[in-house]
């Protein structure tokens, strides 16, 4: 470069002298005061509105501080948090069960602590790599009038009478995953056969689509662009009783794959005890039970009283969370890099 | 007078390029030379082409960069076809309606890509406005228009379509009236004159046009998300997926000088063959093109047939999804994307409105397109003098530095500013954003300011001078007035071209500061409601009548006039 380094520091320092003071405003102090901004990172939809009534509007409240929402998924979040490392403009992201362990051993998320007073409550498994807030399995949801007979396995996706019509999600978010590795687990191989994994999945292209979130799919299913595809059966539940009846979320001999929903504070946060207060909200019973009454997510913390009718449509305990398919996520992480890149070259496109 | 007057006036719009352009693209081509992606390492490694031989060994990477290239050309022929049409019909407009039927161009060039990508898809999809028209006439619907090549590349033309026109129109309006007089003397027909006078003499602007939609078009990667749903890849969404998702700059940084080479080769190709084309502008003897005379009538009978469906397709390309957008605005679905209308509501404007919904990302873009605007009007004016008034050596090969930007991938200058703002944490992500956003702005407002202070009447200064004003006095009381229009245009169009930006910016924005564009585009590939198009309909609206406004002071065709 023609400027040194020292050169460029000066002249970004009086130009920044130029620029809105309130863009460039200090680090704030640790204890909340009145007009804090909590950034959170979340998903959009169902999940925004609940936070926002059972954990923002107590929040506020209390501290009266402003509470501001990135939407998306978690792949575009995950690596704005990595690239901000040290400078996050985040406070609070929500992450995938191996997106965030693998964050925490990055030092871009905090381990958990019982600084949050609802810690105490979580699950064991919930308490890895951040704060676990919702249980959902993911599974096969299909349109049951397109199906000869109902899907009893994740092999029945290669039944020809989907070809053409099936939505894989995309990449390796949490649905993504869990495709990939239950057609390891449904012929016969582990985590470590992605070779195995490739070759079956190639045998289902052509897909109708590739999907990248509930919302895209749920639509597609309205418009009859596909048929079937890999999402968490919570949230089509929702969809099913609201919009769709037709769409039927299968129960596979091989089982359900675990999902988590995890909250993570950032490192470096400017907000540290909002973001504690904000989990905190969240791991209360008033927003574990919206979750689990509005989109059947299952609470992650034992000192919740959940209603009868409810108990049937979720999982209750971590003896049911025991009965999921869970995952080597070390093998998954390790691998990371290297399954995006035949992902990208061999399953999408 | 001071010869040091000139370089002077063009010192600080040459330095903000070189620090804000020349600088991300330094790193950026240093990066590439890295040989494995360290997020929190430094700059300066020892070089390897590591990157670069992953890229040609690898099969993918050859077929994501060979599809992107011949997306751009299916691209740019299908703007340049779309194009002719229009182009020629606003040359021959009365210069009374001329103003208004530019709108027609301006106010989609305007409107943010996200928004214009968003409409396509409620033209295209499964129950969209295609397939609700031909089933009136029996026809089944096409259900599979999403999510293709062709979606992306229709997408696309609408999005540069207005680029080839104003390049096309600079020419075929310069085409001296005698010139059409003499082809009609001589028995040519408006088609065969059309084919045999002013297609060869537009070629300049064809070229001209073809070059900069097949730049844009090869590094766009928004419409490409939007409209191939993951099934269609461009190289620009690699760079995207390589420098944010997978942290993997040297290899986000190789694929975009990759990039940024195969366009200029194209670019070189382009001219070349085109220059064979005009053998006239080198003064060499050219042979007269000669129609068959067995394919005259053909021609005569199917020309204005043709041109005129391709005009209305050019027109309706243009402008239908910008009302679809407007439309969607009211319809009661769940998601923003669904087509089909189903129930009015006032609901999304009431989000907008009353909720607050894209308030704060609204504010960041209005603060940054004003900060940019001003600070690219700053940089322009001194430097539109320099050009127009006080010539010195060297002023062309400046000029070519700062046009630049124009026809380098902005992608690139992305990447690099991106790992300049991790490096170097104290500047603040504002300013970075205000660095390339001036960039996107100078070379329009340089153009337009310098054709300006051309245009001003020496005479007046000479006046005021005779009378005792001082040169600052003459400055504010006499060049500043005559120069209002020329501000007044640069601003507004500076600002509308800052706020809809979106390639460069999605690289740059943080959690506390995004744009209103780039929200819309994170959040459409998530989840998406008609908020967006209500406020995209709200910020059409405001584009016409910021265009109405321009419309009174300037001549609108003479925006983009070079």
């Amino acid at each position: 470069m023609t400027l040194s380094r020292r050169a460029f520091n000066k002249l970004a320092l009086g130009a920044g002298l130029a620029a809105p003071s309130h863009i460039i405003r200090p680090a704030a102090a640790q204890e909340p005061k009145k007009g804090d901004e909590l950034v959170v990172g979340i998903w959009g939809g169902a999940q925004e509105k609940i936070v926002k009534e059972h954990v923002e509007k107590p929040l506020v409240e209390k501290y009266g501080c402003k509470v501001s929402y990135v939407l998306g998924g978690t792949g575009d979040r995950r690596a704005r948090a990595y690239a901000e490392r040290g400078r996050p403009s985040f406070d609070v992201i929500y992450l995938n069960i191996y997106e965030s362990r693998q964050a925490v051993k990055d030092g871009v998320t905090q381990a958990p602590t019982p600084a949050v007073k609802n810690f105490e409550a979580l699950y064991p498994s919930a308490r890895k790599g951040g704060y676990g807030v919702a249980f959902n399995p993911c599974t096969i949801v299909y349109d049951k009038r397109k199906a000869s007979k109902p899907i009893t396995s994740w092999k029945d996706m290669w039944n020809p009478e989907w070809k053409g019509r099936i939505a894989w999600p995309d990449g390796l978010g949490a649905e993504g995953i869990s495709a990939l590795m239950m057609t390891a687990r449904a012929w016969g191989g582990t985590e470590k056969d992605f070779d195995l994994v490739v070759d079956k999945v190639k045998e289902l292209k052509p897909f109708a689509a590739i999907q990248a979130s509930q919302a895209q799919l749920f639509e597609m299913f309205d418009q009859g662009l596909c048929d079937l595809s890999v999402e968490f059966g919570s949230f089509t539940r929702s969809y099913v009783e609201s919009r769709n009846p037709n769409i039927e979320i299968a129960s596979p001999a091989e089982g359900q794959a675990l999902a988590m929903n995890v909250a993570c504070i950032t490192e470096g946060t400017k907000n540290q005890k909002l973001a504690e207060e904000w989990i905190n909200l969240h791991l209360s019973e008033p927003c574990m039970l919206a979750y689990a009454r509005e989109i059947y997510y299952s609470p992650t913390v034992s000192n919740v009283t959940v209603p009868d009718d409810l108990k049937p449509k979720l999982i209750l305990g971590d003896e049911q969370v025991s009965k999921l398919v869970d995952f080597d996520w070390d093998v998954i992480n390790a691998s990371r890099a290297k399954w995006q890149a035949r992902y990208d070259r061999e399953i999408a496109g | 007078m001071n010869r040091w007057i000139g370089p002077a006036l063009a010192a600080p719009v040459t330095l903000w390029l070189l620090l804000s352009f020349a600088a991300p693209m330094l790193v950026v081509l240093v990066l590439s030379l890295h040989e494995y992606p360290d997020p929190f390492g430094p700059i300066f490694m020892a070089p390897s082409l590591a990157q670069y031989s992953d890229i040609v060994s690898d099969g993918f990477y050859y077929g994501v960069v060979s599809e992107t290239v011949l997306l751009g050309i299916g691209v740019t022929v299908l703007t340049a076809l779309l194009g002719y049409p229009l182009a020629h019909w606003l040359a021959r407009m009365p210069v009374k309606y001329r103003a208004l039927a530019f709108s027609v161009i301006l106010i989609p060039l305007l409107t943010n890509v996200v928004v214009r990508s968003l409409g396509i898809i409620l033209l295209l999809a499964p129950e969209g406005l295609i397939n609700t028209v031909t089933g009136f006439f029996g026809i089944p619907p096409a259900r599979n228009m999403l999510f293709t090549h062709g979606a992306v590349a229709v997408a696309l033309a609408q999005v540069f379509l207005p680029f080839m026109v104003l390049a096309l129109y600079d020419n075929l309006q310069n085409t001296s009236p005698r010139v059409h007089e003499a082809a009609e003397s001589l028995g040519a027909s408006p088609a065969v004159r059309f084919l045999t006078v002013d297609l060869p003499l537009s070629l300049p602007g064809l070229r001209s046009g073809a070059i900069i939609v097949f730049l844009m078009a090869s590094t766009a990667y928004v419409s490409a998300t939007l409209l191939g749903g993951k099934k269609v890849w461009t190289t620009g969404m690699l760079v995207l997926q390589e420098a944010i998702k997978n942290l993997n700059a040297p290899l986000a940084s190789a694929l975009a000088v990759t990039m940024t080479i195969t366009s200029l080769a194209f670019a070189a190709l382009c001219t070349v063959a085109l220059n064979r084309l005009m053998p006239w502008l080198k003064a060499r003897p050219s042979r007269p093109l000669s129609i068959p005379r067995w394919l005259v009538p053909v021609i005569d009978i199917l020309g204005p047939v043709v041109s005129k469906l391709l005009l209305v397709a050019a027109l309706l390309l243009l402008l239908l999804p910008l009302v679809l957008v407007c439309v969607q605005s009211f319809n009661d679905v769940p998601q923003a994307t669904a087509a089909g209308f189903r129930g009015f509501t006032l609901k999304w404007y009431e989000q907008v409105f009353f909720a607050g919904t894209y308030a704060d990302a609204f504010w960041v873009s209005v603060k940054l397109a004003v900060t940019s605007m001003l600070v690219a009007i700053a940089l322009a004016l001194p430097a539109a003098f320099a050009l127009a008034r006080f010539p010195f050596k060297g002023r062309s090969v400046l000029l070519a530095f700062w046009l630049l930007p124009l026809s380098l991938p902005h992608v690139a200058i992305g990447v690099g500013m991106l790992r300049l703002l991790q490096l170097y944490l104290m500047i603040p992500p504002f300013l970075g954003l205000v660095a390339i956003h001036v960039i996107v702005i100078l070379p329009f407002a340089i153009t337009l300011l310098t054709t300006s202070v051309m245009a001003l009447d020496r005479a007046q200064e000479e006046a005021a001078s005779s009378l005792g004003a001082n040169p600052i006095r003459r400055f504010l009381l006499v060049i500043m007035p005559g120069l209002a229009p020329g501000l007044f245009a640069a601003g507004i169009v500076g600002f509308l071209l800052s706020f809809g930006e979106v390639t460069v910016t999605s690289f740059l924005t943080t959690a506390r500061l995004t744009t209103l564009p780039v929200r819309i585009y994170a959040e459409s590939t998530f989840s998406l409601e008609p908020t967006a198009h209500a406020i995209s309909a709200v910020l059409i609206l405001f584009t016409v009548i910021a265009l109405t406004l321009v419309g009174r002071v300037v001549r609108l065709d003479r925006l983009y006039a070079r």
